[in-house]
């Protein structure tokens, strides 16, 4: 099992490249692919469901090109888009046999899978009412068992925790680890908790381009030692920011508690603290690097 | 003036979201075409059966304007409706609730781009008959003359319809399928009662401008008294793609714009603004807790917070794996979905009154049945022109679209369509057979291909299905009409060649296909 991505690109009219030369090789694991709004992580994963052709390079699953075979994907692919839509008046459980028959499975099969489904994404109680009276989370729910429903070995999942509350998010995040190992598991979002809970590696695309594949400890330990923490008054925070990568602050009775990236300490008060992964990402989708 | 800001960039946008849409170039076709007829004379506008205009500058703009109310008129409000539904679906139009902006504010903003799309139409009309003019007419081209009749009689009453599709949007129960479907009833009734007056039409008939708001009476009334001029004919008009005959022809004298014309369409204008006022008195302003005030038992109106059951915990639950499980091509399966989402949503009244036209065209006289059947065949409108373009309006192509085989799918949805036409013609084809008359049986079939086939092609490349319900309702009502046998797929006029619309069946799911193969490559 191996999507091979060769130099791929995408223009878009207009003369706007999307993508540019995007190279990755992946094999069965969950690859977390983090970036900024507008890097690129849409248009890429529409290139992996064969929604889009790519402008330049080649995409092949299992050594067949997909622009030329796309069906030799499809039969193995599930997909949650970004932004989709569902039939309002068909019930969840009559959307999903609608799709399951689409993905070309069998009654049975398809019945068995469709009520595992639903306990899965926690809508048993709701399968029997229309989909247009769901609310925005039910219906994420109603897609993630859409992707779900032919068992693929290549699982694209495009921001599909949004919408979710914090305890769905918890589930999916279990869920996406327990189906990890024998497929193909591709998690693009912007929220780096849910890449930290599952990633077994992580890509950083932005501006079309990559920036970075690790594994998370490796992107971790590119900034040991480097994440410094302590307390500032609040006037200082502007002129801290224009100096250097704040990943975070909180506000304390004393002052604000700053997270600063920094190669050096950045104060004397400044003491070391372990490295997240949302260190790392602001470090490298910001230009400068840890310092500005 | 800040009134006027908000006005300007509200219409503004919306009208540049239509415009850039493809359908309107559908449109704009349609257009063209209605254009082409006119200026050539193939619409023919005859005083008896034997008397026609010379084709001049004046009787084009004359029968442009006919042809613009009669047609704009109904499929105008299709082509313009939808826009404030657009803001429901988007969200858009909840965004706007929460500024300061007053709801009738926002449904005159409404009225002005619906009002804007369909003045686009009449100006290309214009150009396209000035253009026709010098290629086709006789005469020199008197541009005032030509461009008159659609000033002063076809802008007005666009307007009105452009109010009339907003008073329908701002009322709940009229927005969407029901609300279309009266504007239908309603307009095939009052648009053929509103020039009755002109048969048995003599010397002495005087027009009310005030009470002919599409402008029939006075352009019939013109047209009749330049044919009596020449000739010794009092008679109303027809109207139609009459063929071409031996006609005797009368120089056109034109329309005399009195100030009661002028002073009625203004009148016309202000009626579309106070019904555009009425209207607000029940826009809902994008409240979903308005939206529909009654549905059936389990179909919410608004979503509907998921139960507080505590949900089962994950680690007890475990996907069973597929392992060797093929995705094979379903045909029966998919052919079961595509049931469901072609009929599902449909209210009890909608099968009361399919069941109901089954049974009449069971019960009737023999001679009856072509109209029943045209009335069967235009009941599911609404539901055929989801076909193509279902995906595209509830956007679910990226989910559909990477599932194998996406073009088994959309051929798919095309069964369910043809086999619920001819549910709906059912009666009359048992009645056909009863009586032996093989040549209806085999127009009866012939349609039952071509119109899903249609609803196919152009929801497929338009991406909406208003295309096909603006050109089915004009297509159908000119059937009724029965003097198009050109426009007859279903044998029900005689002497038709309805036969060549089987292959123009076959050419429409072709397109239809080439269509939506395009779009999986593009992307």
């Amino acid at each position: 099992m191996e999507l091979e991505i060769d130099r791929v690109g995408k223009q878009y009219r207009g003369g706007f490249w999307g993508l540019r030369e995007f190279t990755l090789d992946l094999h069965p694991g969950v690859l977390g692919l983090l970036g900024p709004n507008g890097a690129g992580k849409s248009t890429l994963m529409r290139i992996l469901a064969t929604i889009t052709r790519p402008t330049e390079g080649k995409v092949a699953w299992n050594d067949t090109d997909i622009a030329q075979k796309p069906d030799d994907l499809r039969q193995v692919l599930g997909y949650l888009p970004q932004d989709f839509g569902v039939y309002p008046n068909l019930t969840g459980k009559e959307f999903l046999e609608y799709m399951a028959a689409i993905k070309g499975m069998d009654g049975k099969t398809a019945r068995r899978r469709i009520e595992e489904l639903l306990v899965v994404v926690n809508l048993v109680d709701a399968a029997k009412r229309p989909l247009g009276g769901y609310s925005g989370g039910m219906k994420q729910r109603v897609g993630i068992a859409q992707a779900l429903l032919n068992d693929p070995q290549l699982l694209i999942v495009d921001e599909p925790t949004v919408g979710l509350d914090p305890a769905e998010r918890v589930r999916f995040r279990n869920l996406l680890s327990d189906l990890a190992g024998a497929r193909i598991i591709i998690l693009s979002t912007h929220i780096v908790s849910d890449v930290e809970a599952t990633a077994t590696e992580i890509v950083i695309i932005n501006k079309g381009r990559q920036v970075e594949r690790a594994t998370p400890d490796r992107l971790l330990a590119l900034l040991q030692g480097q994440v410094w923490q302590w307390v500032v008054p609040e006037e200082q925070l502007p002129g801290l920011k224009q100096r250097h990568i704040v990943s975070g602050t909180v506000r304390r009775s004393d002052g604000i508690q700053v997270r600063v990236v920094s190669q050096t300490a950045p104060a004397a008060e400044a003491h070391p603290v372990a490295a997240s992964l949302e260190d790392a990402y602001l470090v490298l989708v910001s230009e400068g690097g840890g310092e500005r | 003036m800040k009134t006027v800001r908000v006005l300007y960039h509200l219409a503004r946008a919306d009208l540049i979201e239509r415009i850039r849409r493809y359908s309107f170039l559908v449109m704009l076709g349609l257009v063209l075409w209605l254009g082409y007829l006119a200026a050539t004379g193939e619409f023919r506008l005859t005083i008896g059966v034997d008397y026609a205009g010379v084709v001049d500058s004046a009787w084009v703009g004359a029968t442009m304007a006919m042809t613009t109310n009669c047609v704009l008129g109904l499929v105008g409000f299709y082509i313009v409706t939808g826009s404030v539904a657009r803001d429901y679906i988007t969200g858009v139009g909840q965004i706007m609730a929460t500024t300061p902006m007053s709801g009738r504010l926002y449904l005159v903003g409404k009225w002005l781009s619906n009002y804007a799309v369909l003045g686009i139409t009449v100006v290309v009309l214009a150009m396209a008959g000035i253009m026709m003019q010098l290629w086709f007419g006789q005469g020199r081209l008197d541009m005032v003359a030509m461009v008159s009749p659609l000033v002063h009689l076809s802008l007005p009453w666009l307007g009105l319809i452009a109010a009339v599709a907003v008073l329908f949007e701002s009322v709940t129960w009229l927005r969407g399928g029901l609300g279309n479907a009266v504007y239908a009833v309603l307009f095939l009734i009052l648009f053929p009662a509103s020039y009755l007056p002109l048969v048995g039409w003599t010397r002495d008939f005087r027009v009310n401008p005030f009470v002919d708001p599409a402008g029939m009476l006075i352009i019939g009334d013109s047209v009749s008294r330049s044919a009596s001029a020449v000739y010794p004919v009092e008679a109303g008009f027809s109207f139609g793609i009459l063929g071409f005959s031996e006609f005797q022809l009368f120089p056109y004298l034109g329309i005399r714009w009195t100030a009661g014309i002028l002073a009625s369409r203004l009148l016309l204008l202000l009626l579309a603004v106070a019904l555009v006022m009425l209207a607000g008195r029940w826009f809902d302003r994008f409240n979903p807790a308005r939206l529909v005030p009654t549905r059936r038992k389990g179909a919410a109106a608004e979503p509907v917070p998921a139960p507080a059951v505590e949900p089962i915990p994950l680690s007890s639950v475990r996907l069973t794996p597929l392992a060797g499980a093929s995705a094979r091509f379903r045909f029966g399966a998919l052919l079961v979905g595509e049931f469901k989402l072609f009929l599902k949503g449909q209210r009890w009244w909608w099968y009361a009154v399919a069941a109901g036209l089954m049974a009449a065209q069971l019960v009737s006289q023999y001679d009856a049945l072509p109209h029943l059947l045209i009335v069967a065949w235009v009941w599911p409108t609404l539901i055929l022109s989801g076909l193509g373009c279902r995906e595209n309006r509830l956007n679910t192509r990226q989910i559909v679209f990477s599932a194998p085989r996406p073009l088994s799918q959309l051929l798919a949805g095309w069964l369910p369509a043809a086999l619920v036409i001819a549910l709906l013609g059912s009666g009359a084809w048992a009645r056909f057979l009863l009586t032996g008359d093989l040549v209806a049986v085999l127009g009866w079939l012939i349609a039952i291909v071509f119109i899903p086939s249609l609803a196919l092609a152009l929801g497929t490349l338009t991406g909406s299905g208003k295309a096909f319900e603006a050109l089915y309702v004009l297509w159908m009502y000119l059937l009724t009409q029965g003097s198009t046998p050109a426009i007859d797929f279903a044998g029900l006029i005689p002497g038709s060649r309805f036969v060549v619309y089987a292959p123009a069946a076959a050419g429409l799911v072709a397109v239809a296909t080439l269509a939506r193969w395009r779009q999986l490559r593009a992307g």
